[in-house]
């Protein structure tokens, strides 16, 4: 998978992320951590139905490893990983 | 006069307001009193309480809506009566705290506090002060057919925030549509929460605490945790549950103390039905719907033969908690919600009941995230703590509440007086400090 690539994930990410948690996209930062932004469990549940939905990839059943989760960069690394894997 | 649908003097209630006033009608028919909370702000120092009260009542004087009441339009939608400016004063009662008195005489006073019924239909809020020793405790008693949990934080908030002279908020209009459209979709959404409430009912009974005879009022505990200790809190859910995953961490924690409890009781039959109460709104939002109740429901199933086994439970309400969020099943219940404003709550209160063949619940959860009180002092008084201390629906009259303040985490026993002994109340505390890892 290019850079290209795992920068059109990252974008995707961040417009769901600022859905919900009602910002507006522009403010989302890719390395700052999703609690840090207001990020709860509910909140965090339903971007993980939202990556099912568009990435057909169930994460909720893995580690949720702070490694893997905590950013949306870290977020868009393991969902292009997990592409790359298929 | 005929009252418009954005009338200062009318606001509509939501399916989730009505079903508010259905566990309201059930507490009261139970315990004598409603389903009513605590908030409570603890501050360092004694409090001019003659301050406090003036400034209260300068405050609520311009928000009517505290005042206000039941009523039904001529096409049967619920509203609340919105009357005019009040002109009598708040309830508030005041108790002098002796020089290095313990939390549990305070708690036993704050109880008392929180077990009183409200004067008339038209108070939805009262005031309890306790202070001397160095030490006060301002506690906001209030009625949940007017506020949920944050926007009684967020109402105190916006004293604070007015009293410190950075905002004034007179004069809002709340507006709330009949929700009289789109019938099909209610319709639908009814139709997908029966399908849901059937499937995790299942053919027996939960597993209840039976309810003591007599109308008691509500004994609690409450455990405060420090900083460092909520910061191990916060690392073990981590490691155990995943991240951001302290709301499921929690509530597998409440089930896994109780089940104890259920065990040593031998009572054995049914499985745990958990209603978890949700805010719906985004933090931001709370200023614009201030008043009410904002929440929906996640219910979850632990089945009795998980609940002494702590990762197959998380693991479980991990999984339900994703399905119900894919189906949208909160979504669901504030739609289908608006349907059932038809049936009066004594009504509607059975019809409850008949999913779960005749109880509600085993017990209630709550997690409230951060406080929406954001202040660091209550008028002059710098804030050490902010807990609640919410009256659970009766049945099934337990609950456990998460909540923050300062950084710090709260867990909140609720229970009806007699439904646990002494030493239940300890083991269940025991075995939260243990799952939680902060023994």
């Amino acid at each position: 998978m290019d850079k290209e690539s795992y920068k059109v994930i990252e974008e995707s990410l961040i417009r769901e992320v600022a859905a919900i948690l009602s910002k507006d996209p522009g403010l989302i930062e890719p390395e700052i951590p999703l609690h840090e932004m207001g990020m709860d469990s509910l909140g965090f549940v339903e971007l993980l139905v939202v990556i099912e939905k568009k990435f057909k990839i169930k994460l909720m059943e893995s580690g949720l490893t702070r490694n893997d989760f905590r950013t949306i960069r870290s977020l868009s690394s393991k969902i292009g990983a997990v592409e790359l894997s298929r | 006069m005929i009252a418009l649908p954005y009338s200062k003097s009318k606001r509509h209630l939501t399916g989730i307001d009505w079903l508010v006033h259905v566990l309201n009608h059930m507490t009261i028919k139970e315990t004598g009193a409603g389903f009513m909370s605590q908030v409570v702000i603890e501050v360092a120092g004694d409090v001019n309480t003659f301050e406090i009260g003036n400034a209260l009542n300068t405050f609520i004087k311009k928000h009517p809506i505290v005042n206000g009441y039941f009523s039904r339009d001529i096409n049967l939608a619920p509203y609340w009566k919105i009357p005019p400016a009040k002109k009598s004063e708040i309830s508030l009662d005041t108790v002098t705290v002796k020089e290095g008195e313990s939390f549990d005489v305070i708690l036993k006073s704050l109880e008392k506090g929180v077990n009183t019924l409200f004067k008339n239909k038209r108070e939805h809020i009262a005031f309890h002060i306790l202070t001397g020793g160095g030490r006060s405790y301002i506690a906001m008693t209030f009625d949940h057919l007017l506020f949920d949990a944050r926007n009684a934080e967020a109402f105190l908030n916006m004293f604070q925030k007015e009293w410190d002279g950075r905002e004034n908020f007179g004069n809002m209009v709340f507006t709330e549509p009949a929700h009289l459209s789109r019938w099909m979709d209610k319709f639908k959404a009814g139709q997908r929460v029966n399908r849901a409430f059937i499937k995790i009912a299942g053919k027996a009974t939960p597993r209840v605490f039976p309810l003591p005879s007599g109308k008691k009022g509500f004994k609690f505990r409450v455990l405060s945790f420090g900083r460092k200790e909520t910061e191990a809190i916060a690392e073990n859910a981590f490691n155990e549950a995943g991240y951001l995953m302290f709301m499921p961490y929690a509530l597998a924690a409440s089930v896994y103390a109780l089940h104890e409890i259920f065990t040593g009781r031998g009572i054995s039959s049914g499985d745990y039905v958990i209603p978890v109460s949700i805010d719906t709104r985004k933090q931001e939002e709370i200023t614009k719907q201030l008043f009410f109740n904002h929440v929906s429901f996640f219910i979850f199933k632990a089945g009795a033969s998980d609940a002494g086994n702590f990762q197959g439970l998380l693991k479980s309400i991990k999984e339900q908690m994703y399905t119900q969020v894919k189906s949208d099943l909160p979504g669901d219940i504030c739609k289908a919600s608006l349907l059932m404003r038809i049936a009066p709550a004594s009504l509607l209160g059975r019809l409850l009941k008949l999913y779960f063949k005749g109880e509600i619940a085993s017990f209630c959860f709550s997690y409230v995230g951060k406080t929406a009180y954001t202040s660091p002092y209550f008028m002059e008084n710098k804030i050490t703590n902010i807990f609640h201390m919410p009256r659970i629906p009766v049945p099934p009259g337990i609950g456990i509440f998460f909540q923050q303040s300062n950084e710090k985490l709260n867990v909140i026993l609720s229970y009806l007086d007699g439904m646990l002994s002494k030493d239940e109340e300890e083991i269940i505390l025991t075995s939260l400090k243990s799952r939680l890892g902060v023994e």
